[in-house]
């Protein structure tokens, strides 16, 4: 052994060493993937894409035998859960008009939303145990960039990109350890910290920190992005709170949320490009 | 003695057999849990071919395998699988000579030992990051290991037949 170390010890150190900072490194300064990952990505994305199709399907024909009660039950509670959301939308028409008008009294200039989506198939899903990432199909060539918001089909967000290459691109979810997002609470107004939790990133929950000492949250209160700072855009629903728990110390509350969708069924996401709000 | 050539055919064969091996893995097993965890394999191709294979190519392996990951495999940070395949390679390969025989113990005393350099450094950067419980990441790391371990059932004899066939 000691022989070994002698003769090798110092190269093995010294390629491991600057394997590890170049890595290191070129992960930091750029904003981009580095060639080397750039060119794994691309060379192993018809590899990940054939194994997510045969798990895809495996999980189809699994989930077309599931019990025909649950979906009846479902389907049920969809009806009347449409029927109330028909009355809010006719609801809500009127409400937009007569805030049209009022703006228009006041001089305000006139709300609107314009985001620039990019469709993409997720063709992996991390699986580690230790963070939660996807990879789409779409990249640099799409106009995809580091810090772009993903949503869901229905509108959720589901992360947002952290690394990109040619033809794919990494995002990071919003249960992932790693993720700080400002958001909002909706029914209050209060702006609060959403971020991933290590011990709730299994159950697929992440938490609410920074609670305001006199909010009340209420269970089932959904949870906004709050755009603060124009790195994302506002109002795209995270979740909704499942509980209110007190720190260890007991001095500060934070809430459970869940996220509005299941990461492991997604299989087509936009990516949003670019965005411009006026509220 | 091998020949040079023979070494090429051996650790091409080692490469193809492994990709195979994780190919087949992402297509049936991926996901999968076990113990409430999904399995993974890479940690064991570096630990089983280090126990049977020379010191320094198992590190070389180690290294190699450390890179693609990095560069495939999202970790908690850039450099994670570079530092932890060497590592775990060189002690693996250390271990498998002075202490061990080649087997199954053998295989998975040494996958036993690369987790405990994947996990350990998982949870110090998560420790750092973002302050996360160890208690809860201990279980993590130990469940990931014993699901892992199960896989070892079908590498194992793979990985050891190939040594076999080029070294006999």
């Amino acid at each position: 052994m000691k022989n070994f170390l002698s003769r090798y010890g110092v190269w093995i150190l010294a390629v491991a060493a600057v394997a590890a900072v170049g890595l290191s490194v070129v992960s930091y300064f750029t904003s981009t993937s580095s060639i080397l990952e750039n060119t794994a990505g691309v060379l192993t994305s018809p590899f990940r894409y054939a194994a997510e199709s045969v798990s895809e399907w495996v999980d189809d024909k699994r989930h077309y035998y599931q019990s025909f009660n649950e979906l009846l039950a479902e389907n049920a509670q969809l009806r009347a859960e449409v029927a109330e959301l028909r009355a809010n939308a006719r609801q809500a028409d009127r409400d937009r008009e007569e805030n049209a008008r009022f703006r228009e009294l006041l001089g305000l200039r006139e709300q609107r939303r314009d985001l620039e989506f990019e469709s993409a198939m997720v063709v992996e899903r991390s699986s580690s145990n230790w963070t939660r990432t996807l990879t789409l199909n779409e990249g640099t060539k799409h106009g995809v960039a580091v810090n772009n918001v993903v949503v869901s089909s229905e509108g959720y967000l589901i992360g947002v990109v952290t690394e990109v290459g040619l033809n794919w691109c990494t995002v990071q979810t919003i249960i992932d350890t790693d993720t700080e997002l400002g958001a909002l609470l909706f029914r209050t107004g209060d702006v609060v910290i959403a971020e991933g939790d290590f011990a709730l990133m299994r159950e697929k929950r992440l938490r609410v920190s920074y609670l305001p000492a006199d909010t009340a949250l209420l269970v089932g209160d959904y949870i906004v992005t709050s755009g603060l700072g124009g790195y994302y855009p506002s109002n795209i629903v995270i979740g909704t709170v499942e509980s209110v728990e007190t720190d260890d110390n007991g001095l500060a509350q934070y809430a459970i949320l869940t996220p509005m969708c299941d990461f492991d069924t997604q299989t087509e996401v936009f990516i949003i490009k670019s965005f411009d709000i006026v509220e | 003695m091998l020949t040079r050539r023979d070494i090429i055919v051996k650790w091409s064969s080692y490469a193809v057999a492994s990709l195979v091996l994780l190919f087949l893995f992402a297509l049936t097993l991926r996901d999968v849990k076990v113990l409430g965890v999904s399995m993974f394999l890479p940690p064991l191709l570096v630990g089983v071919l280090a126990s049977v294979e020379d010191t320094r190519a198992s590190v070389i392996f180690g290294l190699v395998c450390g890179v693609l990951c990095d560069l495939t495999v999202a970790g908690t940070f850039p450099c994670l699988y570079t530092l932890a395949f060497t590592g775990a390679a060189l002690c693996c390969s250390l271990l498998a000579k002075s202490v061990l025989q080649p087997g199954l113990i053998c295989s998975l005393s040494v996958t036993v030992l690369t987790f405990l350099f994947v996990d350990a450094l998982n949870m110090l950067a998560l420790f750092f990051k973002c302050r996360a419980p160890f208690g809860a990441m201990a279980s993590v790391a130990i469940r990931e290991t014993a699901a892992s371990c199960l896989l070892l059932l079908v590498c194992h004899p793979v990985l050891l037949g190939l040594h076999r066939k080029f070294t006999l």
